[in-house]
């Protein structure tokens, strides 16, 4: 029997993995890989407790919402590190410290 | 208050007083150019014509009174005014009489001195003080023209400033006359005190409070007015301490002698009408605050005074010097005349001495004028003044020896002068006052007769030494030098003042004193009977006596008969003038320069330890207040800009600029809430 326990398991290690992605790549692609992940431990979470919520699956209709919110994000993310690359020559998060000031 | 019209005689009185104002106060602007005196002159001048004028309608007649508010002080208003009663107007008239010819002289007798316009300002100053002491109507005028008259005879014994014997005699002068000013301030604050009035006709005129209170109460425990008998006598004695001082009496009388440093003409109107004469008039002035204990107080002082400074005169050397102890000697005899309480007697030797004895200043002057000459001609190095450098001097300058030795016998009483009428009055007064008292009051008229014959000693010895006998000066002895006649400008006061010394100044009949002028005018009745006996025996004995001594003095210092032995006590007693001198600086000057250092030790050590103290506490506190400040106040400011500083460099390594660092951190804050949530939950 799976229960919503394995669910919130999976979930937490799936953010878990996004978040050292997040914290720890020297690729921002990769980086944007992790957000991505992590986005994906939320809805999972959306979707799992959704179960609960029969009459009008308010889990199902959020998840489909953040999904396509990801996506679009995930699009201008990677518009944003293509710009980056061309001015930076690196997509290297450590290289690139422009918001200290 | 209503205004008194002025009338003529008051307005020449004013008018007196006014000139020779007003000759000091052009001689003071014109500075300098003043050289000639013509101001001056002219002032005096003037002055005698409104005196005499003065004199003329006001002798013998009602006094004449005016007074003006002057200042008020509260309640009480102070008034200025003249009183022209005949005692007022006889001294006016003698004083600016007397100094007409001073002033004549000196054109003679200053010129060429570097200073002469100061010369004649002072000297204006003087006569103008002088006269409007002599007729102010209160005692505070009175004291105002006191002190000038003080201040004046300081500037002009002090006239040679340069030489440092004039200035220690000015300064003299001026110490002694204080203490006697604070005597007369005394005299007069405890009269103010008593009666509210410093009015001098209010106080002493026939109406005044004095005379109806003693007429009024008993004799003895008499209680004037508001004051009791005893603040009277203090008054009195009070009084007696400022005339004492001015007039010279004996033991303030070391001013005198000392101011001999100034020019001789100074001197003489100083001796004769002036400085000293405003003691001996004070005292006729308020004459009846006076009880039988100042009176006898002031008749002892007097008698000491005229025996100490004959004997003092004795043996001097400097003619001015012999001179000078002669008029402290002949102030003593008015002291006794004011004593025995006939203060018109000593008004009267008063105005005769004031002719004779500047005439004896003047015909001094003009021997030492000569010798002065001489001596810078032949460079001789002689002290002008030293009687013993002289010596036959008639010869050369008989007008001199004729006008001198006129003085000399009017000092001595001879008949025929104005100074036998007015010495042999007082004479057979104070015999008679002391028949009256009977007892220890004989001394007085015996020491008085001593007196005489020593004042005949001194005298003729001085002009035995002067004119008599051989030059003592080499080059006056072996005819290489002439001595002559001073000019006309100094022979002309001289004259004149010769002929004042005779008796028909003051009398036709010249050998009895009842029928002089003068006393007429200003007699008081006297409360003992006259002993005629004595009016024939006195002036007969005195004559005697004065021709023995001259006698014998022209045996002496003529004939060479007889030599002084210079080496007893007595002689050195006298030639060092009873050593006050030096008992003041011991005793006097000594004490006073003590009690400075006392002062000076407590100044400084006392006072300025204080001072010191206190600056050294205000110096801690404030170095401590300084330290809390800089440390705890600043301090604090400082810990908290350190702390902030800090915390800011702390913080500002966390802005890295990496996305991934802010990122960390966001995460771990996140992380820390929700442990907090989960731990305080649980």
């Amino acid at each position: 029997m799976i229960t919503l326990t394995h669910f919130l398991v999976v979930g937490a290690c799936l953010f878990s993995i996004g978040l050292y992605a997040v914290m720890a790549r020297r690729n921002a692609i990769m980086v944007l890989v992790g957000i991505e992940l992590m986005i994906n431990a939320a809805i999972l979470n959306l979707v799992a407790f959704g179960r609960y919520d029969t009459e009008h699956y308010g889990g199902q209709a959020f998840a489909l919402f953040a999904i396509v919110l990801a996506a679009a994000s995930v699009a201008v993310a990677l518009a944003i590190i293509l710009n980056v690359y061309k001015h930076h020559k690196t997509i290297n998060p450590e290289d690139i410290n422009q918001l200290k000031d | 208050m209503t205004l008194p019209t002025p009338t003529y005689p008051l307005l020449a009185a004013l008018a007196t007083v006014l000139l020779p104002f007003i000759g000091f106060l052009l001689s003071a602007i014109a500075g300098r150019r003043a050289k000639s005196g013509a101001i001056s002159i002219t002032a005096i001048a003037l002055s005698v014509v409104a005196a005499g004028y003065t004199f003329a309608n006001v002798w013998g007649g009602e006094p004449i009174h005016i007074q003006w508010r002057w200042f008020t002080i509260g309640e009480q208003a102070f008034h200025v005014g003249l009183l022209l009663d005949n005692m007022a107007v006889l001294m006016l008239l003698l004083v600016s009489i007397v100094a007409l010819p001073v002033h004549i002289y000196s054109v003679a007798y200053m010129k060429g001195d570097p200073g002469i316009h100061r010369y004649w300002t002072f000297l204006s100053l003087f006569c103008a003080a002088m006269l409007g002491l002599v007729i102010a109507d209160n005692l505070l005028l009175m004291y105002v023209c006191w002190e000038i008259v003080g201040f004046a005879s300081y500037l002009l014994i002090g006239f040679w400033f340069t030489k440092d014997a004039a200035v220690q005699a000015n300064k003299r002068a001026f110490i002694i006359n204080r203490i006697g000013d604070i005597g007369f301030l005394i005299g007069f604050a405890i009269l103010y005190a008593g009666f509210g009035t410093l009015d001098i006709n209010a106080l002493f005129g026939p109406q005044g409070l004095f005379a109806t209170a003693a007429g009024a109460s008993t004799a003895g425990s008499t209680v004037h007015g508001g004051l009791p008998a005893g603040w009277i006598t203090a008054a009195g004695l009070a009084f007696f301490l400022g005339a004492m001082a001015k007039s010279a009496q004996f033991p303030l009388h070391v001013w005198l002698p000392a101011a001999m440093e100034g020019p001789t003409s100074v001197s003489s109107l100083i001796h004769a009408a002036t400085m000293v004469a405003a003691g001996v008039f004070l005292l006729a002035r308020i004459f009846p605050v006076f009880d039988d204990t100042v009176l006898l107080v002031i008749a002892a002082t007097g008698t000491v005074t005229a025996l100490i400074a004959a004997y003092f005169a004795l043996t001097q050397f400097d003619i001015k010097k012999i001179l000078a102890f002669s008029t402290v000697s002949q102030l003593g005899f008015m002291m006794v005349g004011i004593g025995i309480g006939l203060y018109p007697i000593a008004l009267f030797h008063l105005a005769t001495h004031a002719f004779f004895k500047c005439l004896l200043f003047l015909c001094a002057g003009a021997v030492i004028h000569e010798m002065q000459h001489l001596n810078d001609k032949h460079r001789l190095g002689i002290d002008p003044q030293d009687i013993r450098n002289m010596g036959g001097l008639r010869r050369y300058m008989p007008v001199t020896f004729a006008t001198m030795l006129i003085a000399s016998l009017a000092l001595v009483g001879f008949p025929l002068t104005s100074g036998y009428l007015s010495k042999d009055a007082l004479l057979v007064h104070a015999f008679e006052w002391a028949a009256l008292h009977q007892g220890a009051a004989h001394i007085i008229p015996y020491v008085l007769a001593f007196v005489s014959v020593l004042t005949s000693f001194y005298i003729f010895r001085l002009l035995a030494k002067v004119f008599f006998g051989t030059a003592a000066t080499p080059a006056l002895a072996n005819g290489q030098a002439k001595l002559h006649d001073p000019s006309a400008w100094m022979v002309g006061p001289m004259l004149f003042l010769a002929a004042c010394s005779l008796f028909p100044l003051f009398t036709l009949h010249p050998l009895n004193d009842g029928h002089v002028w003068l006393l007429q005018g200003i007699a008081v009745s006297k409360p003992w009977p006259s002993l005629p006996l004595l009016h024939i025996v006195i002036p007969v004995g005195a004559a005697f006596a004065t021709l023995a001594v001259a006698v014998w003095v022209w045996r002496w210092y003529v004939g060479g008969k007889y030599t002084a032995k210079t080496d007893g006590p007595l002689y050195r007693l006298s030639f060092h003038q009873g050593y006050l001198d030096g008992l003041y600086d011991r005793f006097v000057v000594g004490t006073v320069l003590r009690f400075a250092g006392v002062l000076r030790w407590l100044d400084t050590y006392v006072v300025d330890g204080l001072v010191h103290g206190l600056t050294t506490l205000g110096r801690s506190l404030a170095s401590a207040a300084g330290w809390v400040d800089q440390r705890i106040v600043d301090g604090l400011v400082r810990l908290f800009g350190k702390l902030a500083w800090g915390v800011g460099n702390v913080v500002r390594r966390t802005q890295t600029g990496r996305l991934q660092g802010y990122f960390a951190s966001l995460f771990l804050v996140i992380l820390v809430i929700l442990l907090y949530h989960i731990i305080v939950q649980a």
